[in-house]
């Protein structure tokens, strides 16, 4: 019982992981966290985009891409509340491929420190960490 | 005595907008069926934001000197109405605009001046036609198609507004969903933002002493815009959920009525064919007789 940790990741649109994991990490605002069983209750942001790494019961590591939202440990359940999630296999990399050259593409046409190019710069971080998640791992994990 | 051509064409309309509007109530429940799935898979997100919310704002301290929750003195109110797109659904919209008619006069009996933000076709040429500001009409994506990305568009133009200082008060207009057959047209005052749900008791119910990274603030600014987006998508699906609703009753009154108009159609044309063969017969009878 002790070497398990409840994990919870829900969105908008839908709850997608609900299950008991080994160990989970993530990238809050101010670094990355690593969650292990009976860790104290904490609360806190998750950057506007990161990986979240969990490695399952048996050992296994699954990676997902997640952004910007909350993670809350209480009672041994890890919840992260965030606005997009999904796992390797779910992401098309078409799609981001096309996320990433429409980023750059308006990066370089725009002031530094403007706002917009802030946000163009957000959007291909988002871009980048998909693409990241999707090379990684077949979302059955095959990292070790 | 109508004539039985006029009459069989007169039958064969009825009916075939008896389909028609009983295609339209099964559309319409279908829809309704995926607005009330879209909205069930949402809840665990939003209780999940609130009760963060809770949990943090115990720590903020005073929440009353943060921009969002500051109450100023209130010369123009910004309205954010969500009416639907399309017609056929019944008096969904007009006892919403109805609703929204009377609140306004109220405000501007008041002295304030009113603005507009508006999802949805017929409440954007509603507010046009009588003569009212609209700032803006969202119309992409379409409010059948809305998903979350769409509510967070509409957050942070009103928030925008609002902290601008452009509207001293926005309000949430829309059509709440209470049951299948009942729906209120409310509206919800949603900047400056109220007592949180939470109230003074909410840290007692968390219990536990949690850490806090990297601090109180920092989680809280991030939390709020996320609150309000999930306020603004409730509104949203409860007005897509009512929309539907809506039409559907009415739909299917349409073809309960059309039912029975056409078995009305149905007796009297057969009373008139049933005269006819009875006078034809009798003019043959009549000949008959007269030969013989």
């Amino acid at each position: 019982m002790a070497s398990e940790l409840h994990l919870r990741v829900v969105t908008p649109d839908r709850t997608i992981v609900d299950r008991k994991v080994a160990a989970v990490t993530f990238q809050g605002v101010d670094g990355s966290y690593g969650i292990l069983p009976r860790h104290a209750p904490l609360l806190t942001a998750i950057a506007h985009t990161g990986v979240v790494r969990i490695t399952e019961l048996d050992g296994k590591k699954v990676e997902m891409f997640a952004s910007d939202g909350f993670a809350q440990v209480q009672h041994n359940v890890l919840t992260l509340v965030c606005e997009a999630g999904e796992f390797a296999h779910e992401i098309d990399l078409e799609r981001v491929k096309a996320a990433e050259a429409k980023a750059r593409e308006r990066l370089s046409g725009l002031e530094r420190s403007s706002e917009e190019f802030i946000r163009a710069e957000a959007s291909l971080r988002k871009a980048l960490a998909r693409e990241m998640v999707a090379r990684r791992g077949s979302g059955t994990g095959n990292l070790t | 005595m109508a004539n039985l051509k006029e009459l069989r064409g007169r039958i064969k309309s009825v009916a075939s907008i008896a389909q028609i509007t009983r295609a339209m109530e099964m559309v319409a429940s279908m829809k309704l069926r995926k607005v009330q799935a879209k909205a069930q898979s949402f809840h665990p997100y939003t209780d999940e934001i609130r009760h963060i919310l809770d949990a943090v704002a115990g720590r903020v301290g005073a929440t009353a000197e943060l921009p969002l929750f500051r109450r100023r003195q209130v010369r123009t109110v910004g309205m954010f109405v969500v009416a639907s797109d399309r017609g056929l659904c019944g008096s969904y919209n007009s006892n919403l605009l109805f609703a929204l008619r009377r609140r306004v006069e109220e405000l501007q009996a008041a002295g304030a001046q009113v603005k507009f933000w508006c999802y949805g076709r017929k409440g954007y040429t509603w507010l046009m036609r009588r003569g009212f500001a609209v700032e803006r009409f969202f119309v992409e994506p379409p409010l059948d198609k809305a998903d979350f990305a769409a509510a967070k568009l509409v957050g942070q133009v009103l928030v925008e507004a609002f902290a601008s200082g452009a509207v001293d008060e926005v309000r949430l207009c829309f059509t709440r969903f209470q049951s299948m057959i009942k729906f209120v047209p409310t509206d919800v005052p949603f900047l400056p933002i109220g007592a949180i749900a939470g109230g003074p008791d909410a840290p007692a119910r968390h219990g536990v002493d949690f850490l806090l990274e990297p601090d109180a603030r920092t989680v809280f600014d991030r939390l709020v815009p996320r609150y309000l987006e999930t306020v603004v998508f409730d509104a949203m699906l409860q007005a897509l959920a009512s929309e539907h609703a809506s039409r559907r009753m009415a739909m299917k009154s349409a073809t309960d009525a059309a039912v029975r108009m056409n078995k009305g159609l149905k007796k009297v044309y057969n009373r008139a064919r049933q005269e006819n063969i009875t006078k034809e017969l009798l003019d043959i009878v009549g000949g008959a007789s007269a030969v013989s």
